[in-house]
């Protein structure tokens, strides 16, 4: 008996640490609480630990959020506010929240509709404890988002996770695999969320960000060859890319040194008497500015 | 910009502003913000790729102003004009002739 309680407990043991960790092929999320934990890559810190940290305080650890703590779709939850609003939060589904595209797109291939209600009511309850639960892990770009081209190459496997290089034995207990995706050091990966230009599939349209679309039509034509990575990942220090992605908005100072080194100016001003004619000479104050931008993109966009 | 007299009074004063503007496209040239409000720019003022942004400011001077103190400052105004980043100023003094 006790031999048996004990051989009962060991495979126990084995079996919980997968089971705690949700899988990408299972059921939908139904509750906030399942999404984050599906998508949780809290447990990558272990051997990631630089790129998480960079990953935490960067706006993709906090996509719900706006800059500084704002709670951006509440107005999407709130009744009559917009056109996508429910008369009550229960009532939301995930078309109640376009903003889940890019801002959370694994609602959109992992969640039921009542994720969506959740979040509303939360958005009205003003819950940024819950909201903050919902972020883009690394779960989401190097795996729901780490394949475009699925004809070609078929959609993510649940198990694998992508990136620029292969690695066939992966310490981890639902992604045992990485493989490379040829996409990941292009711009259009990037593309993806960080927008052409408006939404149209939806039915209002929507208009967030369109910095890819600045990228190609201003940027390119203009005879630019940087990547989106070459400006906002690199370059990398001991091998790894800087996941902080900056911008980070949070960060006045910081992003005070950013656009001073992006952005330049230069002023010129004079005064001097205008001979208007006859003896007419007003003093004039004449003030001419040039601005530059080495940006990729118009600044500011959206 | 700024341009002040020696005393400190503001004599000119003019902004610029450089970002993209949208409307809904529902049939009225009314500006909005919010990803649910904006269906397309109607005008782009940002700062471009490529693409130098020059503005001149010209002004008379007030009757006797032969010196004034010119400010430009240039920032990132983030969600609403309370949340600013400074990106650059740049100041200078400008006379008709000699200034004190």
């Amino acid at each position: 008996m006790k031999h048996w309680i004990l051989g009962l407990a060991a495979l126990m043991m084995i079996a919980l640490p997968s089971q705690a960790v949700a899988a990408l092929d299972g059921p939908k999320a139904k509750t906030i609480d399942e999404l984050a934990a599906m998508f949780d890559a809290s447990r990558c810190k272990g051997c990631h630990g630089e790129v998480y940290d960079q990953w935490s305080i960067s706006h993709h650890a906090r996509p719900q959020m706006g800059v500084h703590g704002g709670l951006k779709d509440t107005p999407l939850a709130r009744a009559g506010a917009t056109p996508w609003s429910p008369e009550h939060p229960s009532q939301a589904t995930l078309d109640t929240f376009p903003c889940f595209k890019c801002h959370l797109p694994q609602a959109l291939t992992h969640a039921e509709d009542s994720v969506a209600a959740e979040y509303a009511q939360a958005l009205v309850d003003q819950d940024r404890a819950k909201i903050g639960k919902l972020q883009i892990t690394c779960i989401v770009c190097h795996n729901n988002k780490a394949i475009i081209h699925r004809l070609q190459e078929g959609e993510p496997e649940p198990n694998v996770l992508y990136g620029t290089r292969n690695i066939p034995n992966h310490p981890d207990p639902v992604f045992t695999e990485i493989r490379q995706s040829p996409v990941m050091s292009e711009p259009l990966y990037c593309g993806q969320c960080h927008g052409v230009g408006v939404n149209l599939e939806f039915k209002n349209p929507v208009q967030c960000a369109t910095i890819y679309g600045s990228y190609q039509h201003a940027y390119i034509p203009g005879g630019g060859t940087q990547s989106c990575q070459e400006c906002h990942l690199y370059p990398k220090h001991n091998g790894v890319a800087d996941h902080r992605m900056l911008p980070d908005w949070n960060d006045t100072e910081l992003m005070s040194q950013r656009l001073a080194q992006s952005i330049s100016l230069n002023m010129q001003a004079m005064g001097y008497e205008w001979l208007r004619g006859g003896g007419d000479r007003p003093s004039r104050l004449v003030v001419e500015t040039k601005i530059d931008s080495s940006a990729g993109h118009r600044v500011p966009d959206g | 910009m700024t341009a002040k007299d020696l005393d400190g009074k503001i004599i000119a004063n003019d902004t610029r502003h450089y970002h993209p503007q949208a409307t809904t496209q529902r049939g009225s040239n009314v500006m909005v913000y919010g990803a649910q409000w904006k269906a397309s720019y109607v005008r782009d003022t940002s700062l471009q790729p490529f693409q130098t942004k020059a503005e001149t400011f010209e002004f008379l001077l007030p009757e006797g102003t032969r010196c004034a103190d010119v400010e430009v400052t240039l920032r990132y105004e983030l969600d609403n004009p309370k949340r600013i980043i400074p990106i650059h100023q740049r100041s200078k003094r400008v006379s008709l002739d000699r200034c004190p």
